[in-house]
């Protein structure tokens, strides 16, 4: 989708949540539902696009994991996994209740430090 | 940005590392703005209206603000990436209507929504269309404090577009089927798109429309008047 965009709000809002050890980052990582509409490969390229820019990011490790479509269904009480969206439970129940999917987050932050 | 001053974290072989699982959401700014757009328009059913370029989402306000000039007060935000051509053919019909150019942007985020707010006169209006910039991609992504979303997928653009574009219909609550006067020239089923569009929303309700010719404007019309009486009856329950 928007992944120059992306990776720079990914920065800003590691700077805002911690301005006091931005600079002790060493590893971010980022959960990006499958309805988000986001490729891993992109947010790279980006982040790299990103760094002749701000060369100082260049010490950062960015991780992007890609999270399934999770539903959950009222008939049978289980989550399942939707695959190529199809929002039908195996016990034939449609649901559009997602439990995962929509994710467009930073998950995880790693400091060096002690 | 100041400079990190270590290295990367898998080059690294002394030192230690601490973690902190977070949850920051990347979209917080506009869910935020989009919230106070909410809170601001308690008193309006607000609908998105979503589609490709040339789906007739156009034509579709014109029409419906005809029909419904002496039932209710609507108001449109029309986006588009450049021209203000689209307010002027509702303002030609006598529509309360207000351009957002986004200068190239591929979709309206909730900021310029609220920006608009400044601009329109919005006093005793019953219903605002936001009519998004001729895209299914990005503005699914995007909450502008709508209440309800309605796709328009014309007649024209093929009957396999639901599983194509899943997010826009899975967050649709309505998929409006134009063109329908086009049916019986093109190979378009409106029982197989309904069914694509189902197995992403079970819940979508969907309506063969022809703005042009008619055909199912008092079906739009009627469902309108019954969201626009929803809202108004939740706000007095609340």
């Amino acid at each position: 989708m928007h992944e120059i965009s992306i990776v720079r709000n990914v920065f800003d809002t590691l700077q805002e949540t911690y301005p006091d050890k931005f600079d002790q980052i060493t590893k971010v990582q980022m959960e990006a539902g499958l309805l988000s509409n986001i490729q891993p490969i992109l947010i790279q390229n980006a982040f790299e696009a990103l760094i002749l820019e701000e060369p100082g990011l260049a010490d950062i490790e960015l991780e992007v994991v890609q999270l399934p479509i999770i539903a959950h269904c009222d008939a049978c009480g289980q989550d399942f996994e939707v695959v190529r969206h199809r929002f039908v439970c195996a016990c034939g129940t449609p649901s559009k209740k997602i439990v995962q999917g929509e994710e467009l987050q930073i998950s995880k932050v790693e400091f060096f430090g002690n | 940005m100041s400079t990190p001053k270590y290295p990367k974290s898998n080059q690294m072989s002394v030192g230690s590392i601490q973690c902190d699982n977070t949850t920051l959401n990347l979209l917080k700014a506009n869910d935020f703005v989009a919230k106070a757009i909410r809170e601001k328009l308690s008193d309006v059913l607000v609908i998105n209206v979503c589609s490709s370029p040339g789906s007739g989402k156009t034509t579709l306000m014109q029409e419906t603000g005809k029909r419904l000039s002496d039932k209710l007060n609507l108001a449109v935000l029309v986006g588009d990436p450049e021209t203000d051509r689209d307010a002027v053919r509702m303002k030609e019909v006598g529509i309360n209507a207000l351009q957002i150019v986004t200068g190239g942007m591929c979709h309206i985020e909730a900021q310029m929504i609220l920006q608009a707010l400044d601009h329109i006169d919005l006093t005793g209006v019953d219903l605002l269309f936001i009519e998004n910039v001729g895209n299914l991609v990005c503005p699914a992504a995007f909450d502008l404090g709508e209440d309800i979303r309605v796709t328009v997928l014309a007649a024209t653009e093929g009957d396999d577009k639901p599983k194509k574009y899943p997010r826009m219909f899975l967050t649709s609550e309505l998929m409006v089927v134009s063109k329908a006067d086009l049916l019986p020239y093109v190979p378009f089923s409106v029982e197989a798109v309904t069914q694509d569009a189902r197995e992403v929303n079970p819940a979508i309700d969907v309506m063969a429309i022809s703005s042009l010719k008619g055909d199912g404007m008092d079906e739009w019309c009627d469902w309108l008047m019954a969201k626009v009486a929803e809202k108004k009856a939740s706000l007095e329950t609340a």
